[in-house]
């Protein structure tokens, strides 16, 4: 065989797995519309595990099981298309962005707006909500109208499902003095309230009534206030499929099953069925032009990137403050204290960032420590990072000649001088690059703090794309507010590193 | 001003010093020399706690030092009166010649800075390098990095000082120009003990010459009698 036959055929194979790759990209690019979704026999539907009961939530009895009212409906729904459900996770906020690639359609308390409207395919109404407000049975807040006034602690702080009804609501409401705080779950939102972090929440009845066992201390505030229904939203493409589910729907209320399954589920089925008759269809929202949208979105952004720097600038000096103390405690510290430093260092960087945000956020509060978002936004990054920086300074501190510590001892300099004067200046200037380059890492693992309700830029683009629909104008508009922050930083640790080796050139000639 | 006493170093089961006695007069010139290995280096390093050793005795400006392991009072102690000078110069790259003169004399001694920097460019100018005070060592040549690392060690004033081969990394004419300043030092009546292979500089400035062989005391002596016996 020679030589150029392999060749031609290692090309060939390398077109067919480029053309596979085509072909799957195409496929998954596609929307399913209501003759895919038959032919493969499954109907996908996406919501969030997380987001909490009675929608979907994991069964407490059987965690491999997936359990909740629209769990029932999708399969029910399903059967109507004649084909068998199957569940897809997403976050919340972002489930519609599924469509047309991972789901066929998003069930999960998606509440009707004007702007989901003009974006998506919404169904008919399946259910009736109204909102919520949700208190400790020990807050002197007696009433929605409470809220107009400041409270003990200055502003109510008020909890919300980030991108929900409620979160439009409460945001909408300026004539309140509330500061809003948008959670990715109900029940961590919950969590918060009971451990006294949030003074109120806000959410969709169904869920606070839901919660009332598992929350005994919280009690319901008032009558519930601004309602809607809940949408089954499709692909713009799938007309289709969409009135193919609103067919089904239409079945399931006429024939009363829907009734049935609300009423198993303690959902008052027949006042359902009273609201859902009498749901008025929400029209979709102009779609405005890219300018009015850059001039709307643009403050809010830069805002947001206000609270990037100001985590970046907060926790990184923090972060090496603690990294160089752990450094110079491994390598110059008293024994006993060495192997307690190594297991910080492993298990602060051996865990994601996310879960220590978490246990910083969520649990100290049930020790009885709770901190604000933005300092456990802060302190999670500092310390997390310490552990990176504290390797960096390690790799300094051994790269400085034994000589000059010697030379230093030699002075009379106690071990400390040495460290402080000697070494340290000297490992200082080694790492700067690679120093650089990490706060070039952290600037952007700030993103990860949303998971704590801190609004930061990535999180304002993930809300904003959503209730606008503009999602790849927006990341446009994001990415190059990155890359104006980012951009110095790296100009820095060239120019560093330049120097560095300016003076590394001149000490060996 | 220095007294050893059956001094006894042990390293990784080999016996480095073995036995080793020997005094120093203040004002005098104490050469150590001998083959490679012999124990010069790591003699010198025990004078000032550098290293520990696991027998006998070494009283050195007034300081007792004891086998094993020193306290770190007692080391700052000792080495604030004793200067040491290496033989790869060691100096602070991150500091200006003038600070590299005037770091220990501030935080050590606690001398102000203005006191401290007119005192260390006397040092400077004592070793020619007056012109070069804030140049950083990476711009130095070997011979002038070695002439401010004495002036470093002088700046404590110290009432001896030892020399690590200070010349061994540097070509003849800066050789020269190191030990020429070592010997200005010496007429001064600086007590110093020098670890050397340069015989001629021996010669020149030693008051006693000290061959170690094999971690003991082969010889010791005048200069004029050990020199000539050693072999070349």
């Amino acid at each position: 065989m020679t030589g150029g036959r392999q060749r031609g055929r290692c090309r060939r194979r390398w077109w067919a797995v480029a053309a596979c790759w085509l072909g799957f990209i195409a496929a998954t690019a596609a929307a399913a519309e209501l003759d895919d979704v038959r032919a493969r026999g499954e109907l996908v539907w996406g919501a969030d595990q997380e987001g909490g009961g009675p929608h979907v939530f994991v069964d407490p009895e059987n965690p491999t099981r997936l359990a909740g009212f629209e769990v029932d409906l999708a399969d029910m729904l399903a059967a109507e298309l004649g084909v068998k459900a199957r569940f897809q996770q997403g976050q919340w906020d972002r489930l519609p962005l599924l469509l047309g690639r991972a789901a066929d359609c998003v069930i999960n308390g998606i509440e009707s707006t004007p702007e989901r409207a003009r974006d998506w395919r919404c169904s008919r109404p399946y259910f009736a909500y109204a909102l919520q407000l949700v208190a400790r049975r020990d807050s002197p807040l007696d009433s929605p109208e409470a809220l107009a006034k400041e409270g003990p602690r200055g502003p109510w702080r008020v909890g919300v499902l980030t991108g929900s009804a409620a979160e439009i609501e409460m945001r909408r409401r300026s004539d309140l003095a509330v500061e809003v705080i948008g959670y990715d779950g109900t029940v961590d939102c919950l969590e918060q309230l009971h451990g006294r972090v949030l003074d109120a929440a806000v959410m969709d009845d169904c869920i606070t009534s839901f919660n009332a066992d598992r929350f005994g201390e919280l009690r319901g505030i008032g009558r519930p206030f601004a309602g809607g229904t809940y949408t089954i939203l499709t692909a713009p493409d799938t007309p289709r499929l969409s009135a193919a589910i609103d067919e089904a729907l239409g079945r399931l209320i006429t024939d009363g099953r829907l009734k049935a399954l609300y009423d198993r589920w303690d959902l008052a089925g027949r006042q359902q069925m009273l609201l859902l008759r009498d749901a008025a269809e929400v029209p979709p929202a102009p779609r405005g032009s890219l300018a009015e949208l850059i001039r709307g979105a643009l403050p809010l952004l830069l805002r947001s990137a206000g609270m990037t720097i100001l985590l970046s600038v907060a926790s990184f000096p923090l972060a090496i403050l603690i990294g160089l103390a752990v450094a110079v405690g491994r390598l110059h510290g008293p024994a006993w204290l060495r192997p307690f430093l190594a297991g910080y260092v492993e298990i602060l960087r051996g865990t994601p960032l996310m879960l220590q945000l978490y246990a910083l956020f969520f649990l100290l509060p049930k020790a009885g420590l709770a901190l604000p978002a933005i300092v456990a936004a802060i302190l999670g990054l500092a310390m997390n990072y310490s552990a990176y920086e504290s390797e960096i300074y390690r790799a300094g501190l051994k790269a400085v000649p034994a000589g000059q510590f010697e030379a230093a001892l030699a002075l009379g300099m106690t071990k400390w001088q040495s460290l402080r004067h000697v070494l340290v200046p000297q490992a200082v200037r080694i790492v700067m690059p690679p120093v650089t380059s990490d706060f070039i890492a952290l600037f952007k693992d700030t993103s990860v703090c949303s998971a704590i309700t801190v609004i930061e830029l990535t999180k304002r683009y993930s809300v904003l794309a959503l209730s606008t629909g503009r999602i790849a104008e927006l990341a446009m508009v994001t990415a190059l507010l990155y890359l104006a922050m980012s951009w110095p930083l790296s100009l820095l640790s060239r120019w560093f590193e330049h120097r560095l080796e300016r003076r590394s050139e001149r000490s060996q000639a | 001003m220095i007294e050893v006493d059956s001094l006894a170093a042990i390293r990784s089961g080999n016996r480095i010093l073995d036995a080793v006695t020997l005094a120093v007069a203040e004002g005098t010139v104490t050469t150590l020399v001998g083959p490679s290995g012999g124990g010069k280096s790591t003699l010198l390093r025990c004078l000032n706690g550098l290293e520990t050793f696991a027998a006998g005795s070494v009283t050195i400006a007034g300081h007792r030092l004891a086998p094993g392991a020193h306290s770190p009072r007692d080391l700052e102690r000792v080495r604030r009166d004793v200067g040491m000078v290496f033989q790869s110069f060691n100096l602070f790259p991150h500091l200006s010649a003038i600070d590299n003169v005037t770091l220990a004399p501030r935080i050590v001694r606690g001398v102000p800075p203005s006191e401290a920097r007119s005192r260390g460019l006397e040092l400077l100018d004592r070793v020619g390098l007056s012109r070069l005070a804030s140049a950083r060592p990476a711009t130095l040549s070997g011979g002038q990095q070695q002439r401010v690392a004495i002036a470093r060690s002088l700046a404590m004033e110290p009432r001896v000082m030892l020399f690590d081969e200070p010349t061994s990394a540097l070509d003849p004419q800066m050789s020269a120009e190191v030990l020429d300043v070592i010997v200005e030092l010496a007429r001064g009546g600086q007590t110093m003990v020098v670890v050397t292979h340069d015989h001629g500089f021996a010669r020149r400035a030693a008051t006693q010459v000290v061959e170690l062989v094999a971690g003991r005391v082969h010889r010791a002596g005048p200069p004029a009698e050990i020199l000539t016996a050693v072999a070349r």
